[in-house]
């Protein structure tokens, strides 16, 4: 008896579901509310966090690599302003009295094009280092005898060194100041150490680069260390001897991350002053030949 | 998860639409201007001096 009541309300539902395929005024029923399974959720929920922590990861390479260089060119662009102005006033040299982050020089690599250019600025802090390239306090200044030591960001933040891996030897890293542009040009690489002078040492543009010797025979233009070494940074690249001032040789080095995307090693670029060209208060804009040596 | 918050937010679809979407425009500048600074110096990326 109770099957036959089954085949009946059974039936009954099969032409109630076959009434529903046609056009009917009658109100179409809710589907049924997703069940309240506290396993289905929580996989669901499990599976939504690892897409969120994807998405956020994706968002963080944006930040690294987009959105630190729409900041920094904000804050460059300042450290340039103020750098213009304080140069409008003031038209005498001194680096004293630099603030963490005060910009005090520009650099222009010619080989990386004209539109290469960055205000140095004073420190090496994080902070600092998101406006621009960044001077060693203790080292020297432009011009100066010893080593004028900079940092800069290879990759976000404006990544002023992005491609200092690509300075070759003898190409222009050229410094203003307030009343000088200084030319400095990368050392000869350890390839090419052996017959400098008659290979391309002898080329025009290698005027004033030679292989250096005595204390300073072992710098060369470019080299990758640990980030243990600082003494890339002193006034003998790579040694703890300090010659007199009269005897040191005037470099520029720079040193960004390595290899791109980490911080596991330094590129080092170094590079010697060939000329220094005064500033003529009358000759507004003018820009030594060496900033035409675009490649 | 989405889906529950989708449910607790009031309103019409459109309503619902423009008040998701400022939840989102608030998490993202939250990991963008808070979240990422802080982190980022903790990370093994972009250390650019030598040790002194």
């Amino acid at each position: 008896m109770g099957t036959v009541e089954h085949i009946g309300r059974g039936a009954g539902r099969i032409s109630g579901d076959l009434g529903d395929l046609i056009p009917s005024p009658r109100p179409r029923a809710r589907p049924p509310a997703p069940s309240k399974d506290p396993v289905r959720t929580a996989v669901r929920t499990f599976g939504e966090v690892l897409i969120t922590l994807g998405i956020v990861v994706l968002l963080f390479v944006v930040y690294e690599v987009y959105w630190t260089d729409v900041i920094s060119a904000g804050k460059q662009k300042d450290a340039t302003t103020a750098l213009d102005d304080k140069w409008q006033q003031e038209r005498e040299e001194h680096f004293t009295g630099l603030g963490e982050g005060d910009g005090f020089a520009k650099m222009y690599i010619p080989a990386f094009g004209a539109d290469y250019h960055f205000t140095i600025v004073e420190g090496t802090t994080a902070a600092s280092l998101e406006i621009g390239p960044g001077h060693y306090t203790q080292t020297a200044y432009p011009g100066q005898s010893g080593n004028f030591a900079v940092a800069g960001h290879r990759v976000g933040k404006g990544a002023p060194f992005n491609d200092i891996n690509l300075i070759n030897s003898c190409d222009a890293i050229v410094v203003e100041t307030a009343d000088n542009w200084f030319v400095y040009r990368a050392l000869p690489k350890e390839e090419e150490k052996a017959g400098w002078a008659e290979g391309r040492g002898s080329e025009a543009q290698c005027k004033g680069v030679s292989v250096l010797g005595g204390p300073y025979e072992n710098v060369i233009g470019q080299q990758i260390v640990p980030p243990t070494d600082g003494s890339v940074i002193a006034p003998v690249p790579g040694s703890d001897v300090v010659p007199s001032a009269g005897e040191q040789a005037a470099l520029m080095t720079l040193t960004t991350c390595h290899p791109r995307f980490s911080d596991k090693e330094r590129l080092i670029v170094h590079a010697v002053l060939v000329k220094q060209w005064q500033k003529d208060p009358g000759k507004q804009g003018w820009t030594p030949p060496e900033m035409k040596e675009t490649a | 998860m989405y889906g529950w918050i989708w449910n607790h937010l009031p309103g019409p679809f459109a309503v619902r639409l423009v008040l998701a979407l400022a939840l989102v425009a608030g998490a993202v500048s939250l990991l963008m201007f808070v979240v990422f600074p802080w982190a980022e110096p903790l990370l093994p990326f972009n250390n650019v001096t030598t040790e002194q």
